[in-house]
């Protein structure tokens, strides 16, 4: 079947398609259309569009499209969605206001948690209260949800989110209050907090509930657009929708469930990644995805994507598993400025307007990009995707204050700007390693994006990693890794304080199963059947700590409930990531947890034999900056470089959409699939 | 300084701080450095001085102290590679030590034969012996109650473990093991910046490292002395009070701050000596970040993008006489010491306030409660304890915005647990966790509010201990014309013929079925009420915080419906006008109470006069004098201190 992935970014809609072709990840096409906000679906359209008239697909032709939005990420992030009601359990009215106390950053005086989503007056108290242990305290009454809703109403609320405190215990008040309101308002939306995810932590919940009520609206209107135009263009073509556990849901789901697609954008590139280290059998891989205001950084260990648990939408948490990713402020439109007597770059961003003072489109500030010009990684000879024409003459202006306040010359300042902005990332990059229990040497660092293999290879070389990939189509790696996205669905359920035994463990992990089983025929409906894969997990501490680790439970054990296996593979992950286990000492399950994966189609890994060897001219020399000096420096197009390609730097290779810059230390080759790998010379 | 290299550095240094913090908080065993995250690991110069400090985790409050005085106790010459110095002990190393549950160590990075830097590490063991597990109480009277001490010492002597000292520690503590684990985990943290720091000097040249090290904490300096001259040249003196353990007495804290140029000093003579309670701590002979912590937040405040080193204390001076609480001598205990720093922030934050043109900030809740239960596990019979939740209150109402709800500055770090978990931990019932309606001290910003908790007992019995509690009598204050926050309140089973108030709480049992009911304080507003938005009042009484009643009386804002009557407002608020030029602070009637008799100068002088008197009998000396002094009722001038100390002194035969 024929598989599209479409991934929108700010300024192009990738497209990534794989007809089938047994030639598998070699044969994927790639293109680009711009990006058309605020009304991104125009984009993913015109794009489809495209191929159609280009005859890649037919309407009779069934397709698969997997696509990644970030519609409702923006609208949380920019607040623009609708009024939203939270009913909360009676003397819980500030649930959302007070957080978790604590401040970010305590020593600046004018710290203050942001403000919650909505405001006081829309979150209801109702007289009600479950026990802890699921008994319910004081019975609901649920005509006082009702009047609830409805005083909410008419204060304009469009949803309403339900978090009793224990509904994940026992969901039965929410249930009720929830039932009463779908029949007497059935014009609200409502979203329970126990159906969105069944985890103890009320606030975490409540927010849960309500970012999923605050996503919705944006992305039914989004997908039914959408889904007008494929029933009318391609009827035959499924639709799928990327989420922020790196996995992909059905269109109903993701409008059921838009929470789980709020973090999926930098998501998409990380699954990419995975896949693509699997092929080149590297385990132990650093990604990072370099845009124009920041660069996104992740890791996979093991060949496994790195799972947060507290995870951050704008400004507030996703306690669902997702794919950890850490974002950095420095980008190719950083700006670079002087703070006193010492040269900074970022946060701040040109961004894409007016963006780098050498585009010649309004901005004169010096920016990262600017210094590229300058040190001859860009080249004013060559557009930038093609079109963009590069003023060196402007980057020199923005870049002679610097200049003057440094005593140096452009160059040397555009060097400065660039070892301050390599240095910027490398704060952030070795302590996020280091949360993650990873030393450089081991990584092996991949690189998508726009300006990624600009300065990914520098910070390599700056942080002690040997070894860089950057795949073959890395400008819309995101749009490959819809590709190569399974259906992947997280399942939770909170045991803490229950007493515990076999037959009980095996008789939840077994519901978790057949939930999961039940979600993923759901999505794939009768058309195709799918073979399910489940992990199952168990969140598990020593009694008496407050911290707890995520462990990975063998099937096996979870089917019998095993508790000696459990315990067993605990102390094991303690003593994996802090070095040390208490084997003796009693532990505590606060939750269960599985993951379904059903696994699409999906192009394989299938070298391409290396034609003879020959040697390839570059297509200009230019002088590039390395190490404080000017080093001659040959200059590639990426299009001339066969598999098996092998040269050294100080090189560049062009393509149209990145620049790939190969370090002096490094050699580099075109790998098997068409990937360039760049290797620091011993 | 060089402009790349110090940019760079500092982003160098900032990396391996927080490796090695990171690595030293994967690796450590206690729920205190997991949960609480009191702990960190950092690296200093030779001076002492730290220039590669964590802020993602660990405590970041300590990057103003300086270890050369522990360093010195060893003596830096008598070092070797391998050699860990090891130390709890709040009265040696000039106050690197604060408590004696802190146990600090310090690792020296060798290069070419001669230390370049040491890698410094502390932990806050969750119990070092003493009265009651956890070595912390509030009415410990001595340091001997609060666990075993151990003077600066060698743990490890060219890599080799100083095992006796270790067993002599081991044997004194209730979880030996989870304490070595953590130890251990610190070690493991010192030694990869130990590596770090070489790797560096590999790459730039141990001069150049040096170099570096040097302008980036120079650059902190020049940062902080920017800030500084901000503010108004002059001297400035505010105080503040802490009320007894018994609720009924006070302890005078005094700040005098001045500030010439681009330097200050901050002397805090004239606050009261050191009690026979664990309210004290020690600041030793130098410049000690306890005694300028508002102003070193002020500088990062204001200084966003300032280098996290020593350097930003360098152009500040501190003085705390000896035996006073702020600087308490041998014995003193001082485990719950928090709050009494706390309170010295206060002070300190009052100064500032007049030194930074339009103001600052009004006073927080200014308590560090923690709730802890003990109660015992019905399926075991085994008693256990749990922390039930934090129990802080707003912040002042600020230059730029009100406060913020729950939470004060100088404890901003605390965590609350869900009520989900506590309950399950706990055999309470949470009824209630909210803003108290009606706290807020009134302003143009208002303060951050109150928090109201109640918890009802579901098991057979629990004992409830709350330390750090405060500010039941005197509220916090309000600054620029901004009124004062409530105080706290503490009511048994409200509602019920055995309601009682219970003021604070140190240990209170609780029967099946009683309810609990805790409300802290609410920080202080900023500016006239009456200058306040009527928008904001009106959307502060829509949303349930404030009353129709106060947004009347309290900022002359009438609400008629949903809306503003605007003509009824413009009348309030001009026909009160004139009664709002009050003071710049509004104390509260309590402190301003006790203000008309004791004014500052004569709580001052008595503070003063009393340090006369031998250590012992300080505490005892005070209330007396203020016993004597305060009968007349009438306002008490330094002289009438003085001479009837005088007398005191003659009865006593004690000069």
């Amino acid at each position: 079947m024929l598989r599209i992935g479409v991934d929108i970014g700010g300024t192009f809609t990738d497209f990534a398609l794989w007809d089938g072709d047994e030639r598998g990840y070699v044969a994927v096409e790639a293109f680009k259309v711009p990006s058309t906000p605020p009304d991104f679906a125009r984009g993913v359209m015109e794009g489809l569009e495209q191929l159609l008239a280009r005859g890649r697909i037919s309407a009779e032709e069934p397709a698969l499209i997997v696509h990644g939005t970030t519609v409702s990420t923006n609208a949380v992030i920019e607040r623009s969605g609708p009024p939203i009601a939270l009913l909360t359990t009676a003397g819980f009215k500030d649930i959302l206001g007070l957080a978790r106390l604590r401040l970010d950053k305590p020593v600046d005086l004018f710290n203050r948690r942001p403000p919650p989503l909505i405001p006081r007056q829309l979150v209801f108290e109702i007289d009600e209260r479950m026990l802890r242990d699921g008994r319910v305290d004081r019975p609901l009454d649920p005509a006082q949800a009702v009047a609830a809703a409805r005083q909410a109403r008419a204060a304009g609320a469009v949803a309403i989110a339900i978090c009793f405190l224990h509904a994940y215990r026992n969901p039965a008040h929410e249930k009720a209050a929830g039932e009463a309101i779908r029949a007497a308002l059935p014009e609200l939306d409502l979203v329970l907090s126990h159906e969105v995810w069944a985890q103890q932590s009320e606030y975490e919940r409540a927010s849960a509930a309500l970012l999923n009520a605050y996503a919705r609206t944006t992305m039914a209107g989004y997908i039914a657009r959408l889904q007008r135009f494929l029933d009318e263009r391609l009827p035959k073509a499924r639709l799928f929708i990327t989420k922020s556990n790196g996995g992909v849901m059905a269109t109903a789901e993701a409008v059921r469930m838009p929470i789980h697609t709020l973090l999926s954008g930098p998501a998409a590139g990380v699954t990419a990644a995975r896949a693509l280290g699997q092929m080149l059998g590297e385990r132990h891989l650093l990604t990072m995805d370099m845009g124009g205001t920041s660069t996104d950084i992740s890791m996979i260990r093991d060949g496994e994507i790195m799972v947060s648990h507290d995870g951050k939408v704008g400004d507030f948490p996703i306690m669902m598993p997702v794919t950890a990713i850490e974002a950095i402020g420095a980008g190719g439109g950083s700006i670079a400025w002087l703070d006193g007597p010492v040269l900074k770059v970022g946060p701040r961003s040109a961004g894409a307007v007016p963006g780098p003072a050498c585009y010649a489109r309004g901005g004169t500030q010096p920016t990262v990009s600017d210094a590229y010009l300058l040190c001859g990684y860009l080249d004013e000879s060559m557009p930038l995707a093609g079109s963009l024409r590069l003023h060196r003459d402007r980057a020199e202006a923005a870049l002679a204050p610097i200049a003057s306040a440094l005593r140096r010359d452009a160059v040397g300042a555009a060097e400065s700007v660039v070892a301050v902005a390599t240095a910027n990332m490398l704060a952030n990059a070795l302590p996020f390693m280091a949360r993650l229990g990873v030393e450089p040497g081991e990584l092996t660092l991949m690189i998508f994006g726009g300006a990624g293999a600009i300065h990914g290879p520098l910070l390599a070389d700056e942080i002690g990693i040997g070894r860089v990939v950057v795949p073959r189509a890395s400008s819309v790696f995101c749009g490959f890794g819809c590709l190569v996205s399974d259906l992947l669905y997280d399942l939770v359920r909170t045991v803490h304080g229950m007493a515990l035994e076999a037959g009980l463990i095996a008789r939840i992990y077994d519901e978790l199963r057949r939930e999961g089983e039940r979600w993923l025929a759901e999505q794939t409906g009768a058309e195709f059947a799918i073979e399910p894969s489940l992990e199952y997990f168990a969140d598990v501490r020593y009694r008496g700590q407050s911290f707890d680790v995520a462990t990975r439970i063998d099937a096996a054990a979870a089917a019998a409930g095993d508790m000696k296996a459990i315990a067993a593979a605990f102390h094991a992950e303690h003593r994996r990531l802090y070095g040390h286990a208490e084997p003796h000492a009693a532990i505590e399950i606060l939750t269960l947890r599985a993951r379904i994966r059903g696994r699409l189609a999906q192009p394989a890994a299938t070298p391409v034999a290396p034609g003879p060897a020959r040697a390839i001219e570059p297509r200009r020399r230019r002088r590039a900056r390395f190490d404080g000096a000017w080093h001659e420096t040959a200059i590639y197009a990426r299009g001339d470089l066969p598999i098996g390609w092998r040269g050294a730097g100080p090189a560049i290779v062009e393509e149209e959409t990145a620049t790939v810059v190969i370090p002096p230390a490094f050699s580099a080759e075109i790998g098997r699939f068409g990937d360039l790998i760049l290797e620091r010379r011993r | 300084m060089d402009p790349v290299r110090t940019e760079v550095m500092k982003n160098r240094f900032a990396a391996i701080a927080e490796e090695a913090s990171n690595v030293a908080y994967r690796t450590a065993y206690t729920t205190f450095v997991k949960q609480t995250q009191d702990y960190q690991v950092a690296l200093a110069n030779r001076e002492g001085e730290f220039f590669a400090y964590p802020v993602r985790q660990g405590v970041t409050s300590s990057v103003c102290q300086n270890l050369r005085p522990m360093v010195d106790e060893i003596g830096i010459e008598n070092l070797a590679p391998g050699d860990i110095i090891i130390s709890n002990d709040p009265f040696s190393g000039d106050a690197l030590c604060t408590h004696t549950m802190d146990i600090h160590m310090i690792r020296p990075v060798f290069r070419d034969g001669s230390i370049i830097a040491f890698g410094w590490a502390f932990i806050h063991a969750s119990d070092i012996g003493g009265a009651v597990p956890g070595s912390i109480s509030p009415t410990s009277k001595e340091v001997f109650q609060e666990g075993v001490r151990i003077r600066p010492n060698l743990l490890y002597r060219k890599g080799e473990l100083n095992r006796q000292l270790w067993n002599f520690f081991a044997d004194n503590s209730r979880i030996p093991d989870l304490i070595w684990g953590d130890l251990q985990a610190m070690l493991s943290g010192l030694s990869l910046l130990d590596r770090r720091a070489q790797e560096l000097c590999e790459r730039y040249g141990t001069a150049g490292f040096l170099e570096g090290v040097a302008d980036v904490i120079a650059l902190s300096e020049l940062k902080a002395r920017q800030a500084i001259a901000r503010l108004k040249a002059g001297e400035y003196v505010f105080n503040d009070y802490l009320e007894t353990h018994d609720g009924k007495g006070h302890i005078y804290i005094q700040a005098r701050l001045r500030i010439t140029g681009e330097t200050l000093e901050v002397d805090c003579t004239g606050s009261d000596p050191q009690v026979p309670f664990s309210l004290n701590f020690v600041t030793g002979e130098r410049t000690h970040p306890f005694l300028c912590m508002p102003i070193i937040n002020y500088v990062l405040t204001t200084e966003p993008t300032i280098p996290m080193t020593g350097g930003i204390i360098r152009p500040m001076r501190t003085k705390a006489p000896k035996g006073t609480l702020l600087n308490a001598e041998f014995p003193a205990a001082m485990g719950n010491r928090w709050v009494a720093v706390m309170r010295l922030y206060d002070a300190i934050l009052g100064c500032l306030n007049q030194a930074v043109p339009g103001g600052l900030a009004a006073a927080g809740a200014g308590q560090a409660g923690i709730i802890a239960v003990a109660a015992f596990d019905e399926a075991t019979g085994r008693q256990h304890v749990s922390v039930v939740e934090p129990f802080i209150g707003g912040t002042g109402g600020r230059c730029n915005g009100d406060g913020v709800d729950g939470i004060d500055t100088p404890v901003g770090f605390l965590k609350s647990a869900p009520i989900e978990a506590v309950e399950l931990e706990t055999p309470f019932v949470i009824r209630r966790f909210m803003i108290e309606r009606d706290s807020f001290g009134p302003g143009r910003h208002r303060g951050g509010g109150a928090v109201r908790i109640e918890m009802e007992n579901k098991g057979l019995g629990a004992t409830v201990t709350v330390r750090g509690l405060d500010r039941f009598r005197f509220q916090p204050w309000g600054a620029m014309g901004g009124g004062a926050g409530h105080s706290g309140r503490t009511v048994l089973n409200p509602g019920t013929p055995e309601e009682r108030e219970i003021g604070k709480i140190d240990v209170l049992e609780l029967k099946e079925g009683d309810l609990l009911r805790m409300i802290t304080p609410a920080g202080g507003g900023f500016g006239d009420p009456f200058e306040r938005e009527p928008r904001q009042v009106l959307e502060d009484v829509l949303a349930g915080l404030i009353s129709r009643d106060s947004a009347r009386a309290d900022y002359g804002v009438v609400i008629a419906g949903d809306e503003v009557d605007e003509a009824a407002t413009a009348r309030t608020r001009a026909a009160r006008r004139n009664d709002r030029l009050g003071p710049a602070f509004s104390l509260g009637p309590v402190r301003s109470a006790l203000e008309e008799t004791w004014p500052p100068t004569a709580s001052a002088t008595l503070a003063d006069t009393v340090m006369r008197a031998p250590l012992g009998l300080r505490p005892y000396i005070i209330e007396t004098l203020r016993q004597r002094l305060g009968r007349s009722g009438q306002k008490i001038t330094v002289a009438a201190v003085q001479s009837a100390a005088e007398a005191l002194f003659r009865e006593r035969r004690l000069v």
